[in-house]
């Protein structure tokens, strides 16, 4: 069996074909050092990976290992089925405000709360697209934006949820595994976030690598052809926005529970920019080209602070300039061609 | 006489205030290659576009296998048996030539998003089947040397045969093909024959759009002419050749007010 | 809620919304004449509205204007007005059309997915809005008042001002001098011709990217004018400006039926009165999420918009 590499990043594909030969005992190694690597991440106390102003291990749990966890989650919707997706900054709110209305007013803790949080992101998913999933491309585009904006605006206008002053005096996670969360150290946070988000994509690469990964690219590709072909569209596009609702409010409940206060200016549409642009960088559909992009650009304006002001300028340009130029990414989705001679 | 696998009765379609088709009657037997010419714009495609759940008629009605199709979701028709083909080739480009047949083959399992994520028994079977029956109509096809490449890397003949592969896959009682010739050479259209007959074979009734006559004549048991919307002549190729209403249609001959 | 402000309000609230109508309609023809030809929703057009309205700020500021002089003498406003109008268009026509050429020519051209188009448009309008949040420091930018809003008529509660007569009046003309172009010139026959059949009108020897340019510079050149009343009427300004305009204007021609220029009209002031009399009712801090709601009511009951003719489904 030959090999057919098209053109691209070589790296990859030297890397795909050492993959595609080493041993299973290989690749258990790999994959235990590669995680071992970003457990250990925040204690290393390297100068070189040190970011200025905020402490490195503050910066990977927010921006790097949230943005990532999003980005995880917006990929299902944008990058595996082609949903334009501009306001999943609301499920992400969604999940936040469960976590800090629900540890606020009830018994319950952090661990209990999760399912909450997921369940109701993963309801307003349902809500919001029942209705407009049955609208294409850009209307769908205006609407779940609109969705965002106006989840958002109804918070600053509801006193009950705090209004514009948010909610203040949020508990953290209860100990677990006797490791303590308190308000000073960010790494449990980090932790904990990186174990999920390991669950996470351990869940998507099965969906997506099965039945329900073909629906969804196929719809990406062609929704009518996708819809002769047997394909439920409607129901494969709901769940994609369920799912990726479900993450999205976990990543708000437990960015909730380390912040401690959520105003709804936390929840703008510029989120949702920024969560955008970092799927299309890594390459739309690709896990971890996504996750590459979370890293770069959650990494890249808190290492170089005079980029920060500007971040948001550059994360347009580079949407622009990355459609243009590079419309896969970084890391494209392309899979890689075995190609067998017929004799 | 055999059994009428597709029937479609009386059927009008209108567009804005154009009517598309006009109390057209088709029917498609068990076991039969029946063919559906007409010059351009004459509603061929649209019949297609009906049958398969895409738009719904102003009134007439569409039967697989003796049930009342019309009105439901394209999906659930495709299921019920109906498979397709495009005029202008529509796969998913960005999936492989496997991937492309097994989405369609997924369609006739109910494994659903929970059972996949579990890895369910039921869900291993399925996902088992479906790629097994994508690689066997590959090979049928002969493309399962193709099967790992990206569908809008293939040669342009291959692209129209893993179409009808994918189409297949639905297990269709009828298959829809829309000018599967278009674009071939006089050898490849030969092959695209045998492919034809080897698919009636199998045990699968099809209705073939087609422009070729030469193909058209020799494949086909039963014609029918559309033209302007209306059925003008149905019958065995040697009837429709010598048809003076098909002919004049061809040739543009302006229809007579009747 | 009180609903009584309804009635005692109601010619007062009718007038308003007939002015903030007549401002949404000049933008939403930009969304409007753009989707008509490239069948794609021209999200970074807000931000060219925004730089018309920063061509207006940085015009007036150059007369030396502090905000406190008394109200000009008529002549010498409209004159001064024609100025911004004029410079808003000029600038926002050409950012409209160099938007297109950067945003949206090359994609086009590969024959790129609506997704990419719709990201790339995007990241444009995030890059404006950025850049202009930069350049201005994030400030509320204020226009000075140079014309007397004091009311020279009234009836009831109805108070007939300088400006919303500007508004309306000059809205108007520009309506009919845009009936004009479309119906009565060559490019607005290339318009109508790209919008009704992109393929056949190359065939007929249309040049479509020269008349896709024009139409964005006509959307630009009519928001760059929308702004200029804007500026008029409102008095302020920021980067971010867009975004509620936009959305409003977005609204009203989808409303209108989007892709028909009649119909972003009738949109565009059905909407302006919707909104001040719910504004009235519910609080303007409502407003947004009423006009979110009407957008999202009417896309997924009549996708084709009240006016709007049924767009013919895309062809299998």
């Amino acid at each position: 069996m030959s090999k057919l590499s098209t053109s691209g990043f070589n790296l990859r594909d030297r890397f795909g074909d050492w993959w595609d030969g080493a041993t299973g005992v290989q690749k258990t190694v790999f994959r235990v050092v590669l995680i071992g690597l970003f457990y250990a991440l925040p204690l290393l106390n390297n100068p070189v990976i040190d970011t200025p102003e905020t402490s490195f291990s503050s910066v990977l749990f927010y921006p790097l290992i949230m943005f990532s966890l999003m980005a995880v989650g917006l990929n299902v919707v944008v990058g595996k089925s082609g949903i334009l997706d501009l306001g999943y900054v609301a499920f992400f709110a969604i999940g936040a405000y469960t976590h800090a209305l629900m540890s606020i007013h009830t018994p319950l803790n952090f661990w209990e709360i999760i399912p909450f949080a997921m369940a109701f992101a993963m309801l307003a998913g349902v809500i919001l697209g029942l209705p407009a999933l049955r609208l294409r491309g850009d209307y769908l585009a205006i609407i779940t934006l609109g969705f965002g904006e106006i989840v958002r605006i109804i918070a600053i206008n509801t006193d009950a949820i705090g209004g514009a002053m948010g909610i203040t005096g949020i508990p953290g996670p209860t100990s677990i595994f006797g490791i303590e969360f308190t308000v000073m150290d960010p790494r449990p946070y980090y932790w904990l976030t990186l174990t999920l988000l390991l669950v996470v994509i351990w869940g998507v690469l099965r969906l997506t690598k099965r039945k329900p990964g073909r629906a969804w690219e196929a719809i990406r590709e062609d929704e009518d052809v996708a819809e002769f072909m047997g394909v439920a569209t409607l129901k494969y596009k709901l769940w994609a926005f369920i799912i990726g609702g479900a993450i999205g409010g976990l990543a708000g409940a437990i960015y909730a529970s380390q912040i401690r206060s959520i105003q709804p200016e936390l929840f703008t549409l510029n989120l949702s920019i920024m969560i955008l642009a970092t799927v299309v960088l890594g390459g739309m559909g690709n896990i971890w080209g996504v996750i590459l992009g979370a890293v770069l650009l959650g990494y890249i304006p808190e290492k170089l602070r005079f980029l920060s002001d500007y971040r948001i300028i550059f994360f347009g340009l580079l949407m622009v300039v990355m459609m243009n130029l590079r419309p896969n990414g970084l890391l494209p989705r392309k899979k890689r061609e075995h190609f067998k001679e017929k004799i | 006489m055999s059994k009428k696998l597709l029937e479609i009765k009386n059927l009008v379609v209108k567009f804005g205030g154009v009517t598309a088709l006009n109390e057209v009657n088709l029917h498609v037997s068990e076991g039969e290659i029946a063919a559906l010419i007409g010059p351009n714009g004459a509603g061929k495609t649209t019949v297609f576009n009906i049958v398969t759940g895409y738009y719904t008629p102003a009134s007439g009605e569409v039967l697989l296998d003796g049930e009342a199709i019309s009105g439901l979701r394209p999906y659930k028709i495709a299921r019920k048996g109906l498979g397709r083909t495009f005029q202008n080739i529509r796969l998913f480009g960005d999936m492989t030539a496997l991937e492309n047949v097994a989405t369609a083959a997924d369609a006739l399992n109910k494994s659903g998003l929970v059972g996949s994520l579990f890895g369910v028994p039921r869900s291993r079977r399925d996902e088992k089947k479906s790629l097994e029956t994508a690689m066997e109509l590959l090979t049928f096809i002969g493309l399962d040397h193709r099967a790992h490449q990206m569908a809008k890397n293939l040669p342009y003949g291959d692209q129209r045969r893993l179409e009808i592969a994918r189409a297949l896959a639905l297990n269709p009682k009828v298959l829809l093909l829309d000018e599967p010739a278009a674009g071939f050479n006089p050898q490849e259209k030969v092959e695209l024959g045998n492919l034809i007959g080897k698919i009636r074979d199998r045990g699968f009734a099809v209705l073939l759009i087609e422009h070729d006559m030469s193909l058209v004549m020799k494949i086909s048991d039963r014609i029918s002419v559309l033209d302007f919307g209306q059925k003008i002549a149905e019958g065995k190729p040697a009837e429709i050749q010598n048809n003076q209403r098909v002919i004049d249609a061809y040739l543009g001959v302006a229809e007579d007010a009747s | 809620m009180d609903f009584s402000i309804l009635y005692t309000n109601f010619w007062s609230l009718a007038l308003d919304g007939l002015v903030v109508g007549a401002i949404y309609a000049l933008i939403s023809l930009g969304y409007t004449l753009v989707y008509g030809v490239l069948r794609l929703i021209n999200f970074a057009h807000s931000e060219i509205f925004m730089i018309g309205t920063m061509v207006v700020y940085f015009i007036i500021g150059l007369f030396g204007f502090t905000g406190y002089e008394d109200p000009l003498p008529l002549i010498n406003f409209i004159g001064i007005f024609l100025l911004l109008t004029v410079g808003a268009a000029v600038i926002s026509g050409g950012s409209a059309v160099l938007l297109e050429i950067v945003a949206y020519r090359r994609l086009r051209n590969m024959g790129a997915s609506r997704l990419s188009s719709l990201i790339s448009a995007i990241g444009a309008s995030f890059f404006l809005v950025e850049v202009f949040r930069k350049i201005t420091d994030s400030r509320n930018l204020d226009f000075p008042r140079l014309i007397n809003k004091d009311p020279f008529f009234t009836w009831g509660t109805l108070y007939l001002s300088a400006d919303k007569v500007l508004v309306i009046g000059g809205a108007t003309i520009i309506f009919i001098v845009l009936n004009r172009i479309i119906n009565h010139t060559r490019l607005g026959l290339g318009i109508r011709a790209v919008s009704q059949d992109e393929r056949t009108a190359v065939l007929m020897g249309v040049n479509v990217n020269r008349i896709i340019s024009y139409t964005f510079l006509l959307g630009g050149v009519l928001a760059g004018v929308g702004s200029a009343f804007y500026m008029v009427f409102y008095e302020t300004t920021k980067a971010n400006v867009g975004f509620l305009v936009g959305i409003s204007a977005f609204t009203a021609a989808v409303l209108g039926g989007i892709g028909n220029v009649k119909g972003a009209l009738y949109g565009s002031f059905a909407l302006g009165l919707v909104q001040q009399y719910t504004s009235a009712v519910l609080g303007y801090n409502w407003r947004d999420v009423v006009t979110f709601a009407i957008l999202v009511l009417v896309l997924l009951i009549k996708p084709t918009g009240l006016f709007g003719e049924a767009l013919q489904k895309a062809r299998v």
